[in-house]
């Protein structure tokens, strides 16, 4: 069985405009300390119509005057005090957002109905995307939903499971998490509140399943309390600065900043809108773990008929539960596909496998470099076995080659390696339960005195092979 | 309710350990969100010798929302309003900055710490602010002339 991977190789994300043009786009950058667009902007609903979405990068000009020739350009060539009044216009920026935090589950169609008379491309995708994923859920956009997506899709996806056992692991394993932000220097009379939400969530996932409920709606209910909501927002929160700050090698060349400044202004503040580094922090640290899949669908006026998926997670198993974002500049959403296969009872045994093989944060865990590809595969993080970052060792790693699952996707088979003496791993026979656990990782050597940069294709550099030194970690 | 619990535990741990020239207490004991704050005039600024009384209010949507802080006694400084509001707003304390993992305990240290350094760049009374710049000695005398007048019990 071989997970191949989904990530699209980066020519082709380069020349996707969207992605390209958020690689480029760092709004704190262009702006000063202070987000000048939390999601706040609701494009597609009201303000502004659809074909008014900036077709390239951040556009300060949707946002004041909805007037589609103003450009970037005639943005930076606005007198200072100009740009100072925007910013304090920006920074006061509190839409009217009407509706629940969290939807209930709703047909896409009325996605496709907001893009009607808009851009032809937007109204095509749209009304192919109510094909491929006919319900959407609908997040407020307060400055929060991304989070909130992120965050509900993941205890809606543990439900959906319907396995107590499995909600019970994902209950310890982020309690186990709990405990590194004591490492960071937090106080946890601060952050007990936010603690006990998550934990609450928890709870009622499990009396949920044991109580056999219709639906989620209990979910819905219990994100939709304010307090509550945010509490658990601020848990995932807390716990993504956490996981940045113990592995800033992975981050911090994407930040124009020094990191604790980037977490203490984008990611701890409520209400700030999460961007690619964040929303890749959360998902490395958090959801990954989980073993779901995380995909993301970009609607924007790129060619094509169709909005593509593109996979921020490949999840522990094929076509096993994912979490499905859609995202429209400055705003996320859930969506679901057509054919919802969340019965996972077959892959039961793997996925005990995968979870008695995490071990919580581990700094040293991650210090190689990957391309973009590997990037995408969670089984690389996880995988103490791997010979990825100690070339010259692959011997040892493969007794635990058929330990595990994730050791299926060897680098080998998801990179061109550009130096040919790795050994193969042999992939022909893994058994799909391990046997035992595998030494923690915090037993592992330091592998790698490479360059820690870890690739995130979302973010980029346009000229990839200048700036990013794919191949150094494998010289040695 | 969870704000609730957290502002217990941070009064409890402020009453039993309190920063250096700080003590709080509730303005009446069956209300958690209205706090009464005394703060001495931090050693070497004009403030010094003063008891200043603060009142810091806390929202409902605590701490999702920044606590207010605010001087019942009145103080002459760039960062307070000098009317009888006494009002303060910046640094942590504005919305945008104010994170759910900070603490009360660290306002009011940021507030003390305010009292020996002024930030004149973030001033809410500019002249005083000029004043602060321009002409410290002036302003000093000014500060010193005010603690006395209303911060020091006659």
């Amino acid at each position: 069985m071989l997970i191949l991977p989904q990530f699209p190789d980066a020519s082709e994300l380069l020349n996707h405009p969207r992605l390209y043009a958020m690689s480029l786009s760092k709004p704190w950058s262009h702006f000063g300390p202070h987000h000048p667009f939390p999601e706040k902007q609701n494009y597609y609903r009201d303000p502004f119509p659809p074909s008014l979405l900036p077709p390239l990068g951040f556009s300060i000009s949707a946002a004041f005057a909805p007037d589609p020739t103003m450009s970037n350009a005639n943005m930076n060539a606005l007198p200072l005090d100009e740009m100072e009044r925007f910013q304090k216009l920006s920074n006061e920026f509190e839409p009217d957002v009407q509706g629940p935090l969290v939807s209930t589950k709703q047909s896409s169609h009325s996605i496709a109905m907001d893009y009607a008379n808009a851009d032809p491309t937007l109204a095509t995708k749209t009304s192919a995307l109510a094909i491929t994923h006919p319900m959407t859920r609908i997040m407020k956009g307060d400055g929060n939903c991304g989070w909130r997506a992120v965050t509900f899709g993941y205890f809606e996806t543990l439900y959906a499971l319907r396995d107590p056992m499995r909600v019970q692991r994902e209950m310890s394993r982020i309690e186990s998490l709990n405990t590194l932000l004591v490492q960071v220097g937090l106080d946890p009379t601060l952050y007990e509140i936010f603690v006990d939400a998550t934990e609450d969530a928890f709870a009622q996932t499990l009396a949920a399943i044991q109580n056999g409920e219709q639906d989620e709606t209990y979910l819905v209910n219990a994100f939709n309390d304010e307090f509550n909501s945010n509490s658990i927002i601020t848990h995932f929160r807390l716990l993504t600065s956490t996981w940045m700050k113990l592995n800033p090698q992975q981050y911090q060349a994407f930040l124009s900043g020094p990191l604790d400044e980037y977490c203490a202004k984008h990611i701890d503040p409520l209400k700030t809108e999460i961007d690619q580094v964040g929303l890749q922090a959360l998902l490395d640290g958090i959801i990954q773990g989980s073993g779901f899949g995380v995909e993301i669908l970009y609607l924007d006026r790129s060619e094509g008929d169709a909005v593509t998926p593109h996979q921020l997670v490949s999840g522990s198993t094929p076509n096993g539960p994912t979490i499905r974002l859609l995202y429209r500049p400055g705003h996320y959403d859930l969506l679901y596909r057509a054919e919802q296969t969340v019965n996972m009872a077959p892959m039961v045994n793997l996925q005990y496998g995968m979870t008695s093989n995490y071990t919580p944060w581990d700094q040293g865990a991650l210090s190689f470099d990957v391309n973009s590809s590997l990037m995408s595969i969670p089984n690389l993080m996880a995988d103490p076995g791997s010979g990825f970052g100690m070339p010259m060792s692959p011997i040892p790693s493969v007794p635990q080659t058929p330990a595990s699952p994730f050791r299926i996707s060897t680098p080998q088979d998801m990179y061109q390696s550009p130096i040919q003496n790795h050994v193969p791993v042999p992939v022909s026979s893994p058994p799909p339960v391990m046997p035992s656990a595998p030494p923690p990782m915090t037993t592992l050597p330091n592998r790698s005195d490479g360059p820690q940069i870890r690739l995130n294709p979302l973010v980029m550099k346009p000229n990839l092979s200048h700036s990013l030194p794919v191949t150094t970690p494998f010289k040695k | 309710m969870g704000s609730q619990k957290r502002i217990a535990k941070e009064l409890a741990e402020l009453v039993e350990s309190p920063p250096a020239g700080i003590s709080v207490e509730l303005v009446d004991e069956s209300n958690l969100y209205e706090w009464k704050v005394h703060m001495e005039g931090p050693e070497g600024s004009p403030y010094q010798g003063g008891d200043f009384i603060l009142k810091l209010s806390l929202p409902t949507e605590y701490p999702f929302k920044p606590p207010t802080v605010s001087f019942a006694t009145k103080i002459y400084h760039p960062n307070v309003t000098n009317d009888e509001k006494g009002s303060m707003c910046l640094g942590m304390l504005r919305a945008d900055e104010w994170k759910p993992s900070s603490k009360i305990n660290a306002v009011l240290q940021f507030a003390r710490q305010l009292l020996a350094e002024p930030m004149p760049d973030d001033a809410i009374e500019g002249r005083i602010a000029e004043q602060y710049r321009n002409d410290r000695v002036r302003y000093d005398e000014v500060a010193r002339e005010w603690t006395r007048k209303h911060a020091i019990p006659k």
